[in-house]
């Protein structure tokens, strides 16, 4: 499955959901597959997206929120999984695209873990592996585990996001006050 | 709120068990001024990794009482916790996350590349460990460093005076409201 394929899937699956997506690729796809004014894209703070997702999810328990991870990414910050498995916010659920490298800087092999495995000994509500993208659904009670293997991409990627930090901010912050 | 009921009365039987627990209750107390002013400010979101300066602050955080009024999120690591409270902020929760200043190291890039960059305003309460040259080796560098390197990222501070600690309390607040980035409040010796 090529990463736009996954994104798009996961956008089906959710919409409507705050989505908070991690720096290099992922934020580009993202932000390339569909502009939605309820994505956040992390342009730097690697590791940082399953955190920020956190803090939303908290907030806004009534809402779906996704952190939409890299594999690098998420293997800089698996001690934020323990955060989310303490807490548990049903309404969470975290996406890792696993493609084994750091594709936004070259294709470098990416340490590797078994995701599933790690967030249900943080305490997800429950894990899966998914390889096709017609195989990706929602669980009804999260936080939710979700790994897409993802091949390499075909092309190049998508531009850069075009939109300033902090409109981004104020964008979010404004759709999240429409959800009060 | 009123903290009155989290900083139970002293009793002599508890001085003459615990000699220190006058110093422990006007701890919790001046922890407890800041907390209230920072509730009133409307601050219902907390993150943050402990420093055993910070002792008060957690013990407020982690007592149960405070209901849902409080939003406390314990951080694995300082950039988390900043994290988490960049998405409490997107929220519309204003909030604050606690440290000690070798976590600030820990930090670093969080708030260059998302506080800073897309203007996330978070109150920082960092212990200023190392300040004076007499503390743990651990702390000697950072604890020289910290201001210049918290001038270097341009966040304002301001050091807590413990006979008045509503005034610094004050000028982060007004920091945050003029630049919308974190301003820090150092707490630069144990209570």
């Amino acid at each position: 499955m090529q990463p736009v394929d996954a994104i798009r899937a996961v956008l089906a699956q959710y919409p409507g959901a705050f989505i908070v997506s991690s720096c290099g690729f992922v934020s580009r796809d993202l932000y390339n597959a569909d502009d939605r004014p309820e994505s956040f894209y992390l342009v730097g703070s690697m590791g940082m997206a399953l955190p920020v997702a956190l803090g939303m999810a908290i907030a806004r328990p009534t809402v779906d929120v996704v952190a939409l991870d890299g594999d690098g990414a998420a293997l800089m910050n698996l001690g934020a999984m323990a955060m989310v498995g303490a807490w548990k916010p049903r309404n969470l659920t975290h996406v890792v695209l696993d493609n084994g490298v750091h594709e936004s800087t070259g294709g470098q092999k990416a340490v590797g873990v078994d995701f599933p495995a790690a967030a249900r000994a943080a305490g997800y509500a429950s894990a899966s592996s998914v390889s096709r993208a017609e195989l990706i659904t929602r669980a009804t009670l999260g936080p939710t585990f979700l790994r897409l293997e993802v091949d390499r991409r075909v092309g190049p990627p998508g531009r850069r996001v075009q939109h300033r930090p902090e409109h981004l901010v104020e964008r979010v912050m404004s759709q999240l006050r429409e959800r009060a | 709120m009123d903290f009155s009921n989290l900083v139970p009365p002293m009793r002599a039987d508890d001085i003459a068990a615990d000699p220190n627990v006058a110093d422990r209750r006007h701890g919790r107390l001046v922890a407890g001024r800041i907390f209230s002013l920072l509730l009133r400010h409307g601050y219902r979101g907390y993150s943050g990794v402990p420093c055993s300066w910070l002792k008060h602050f957690f013990a407020l955080l982690e007592d149960q009482s405070l209901g849902s009024d409080v939003l406390y999120v314990p951080a694995v690591r300082e950039d988390s916790a900043m994290a988490v409270a960049a998405g409490l902020h997107l929220a519309g929760i204003k909030s604050c996350v606690l440290m000690q200043n070798s976590g600030l190291g820990n930090a670093l890039n969080v708030l260059t590349s998302l506080s800073l960059i897309y203007r996330i305003p978070a109150f920082l309460i960092i212990s200023w460990r190392g300040g004076t040259g007499t503390d743990a080796v651990e702390h000697d560098v950072m604890g020289a460093n910290l201001i210049a390197l918290l001038d270097a990222l341009g966040l304002r501070h301001h050091v807590l005076d413990l006979e008045k600690p509503e005034s610094a309390v004050l000028s982060c607040l007004t920091d945050i409201d003029e630049t919308g980035s974190p301003s820090a409040l150092l707490v630069s010796r144990e209570f």
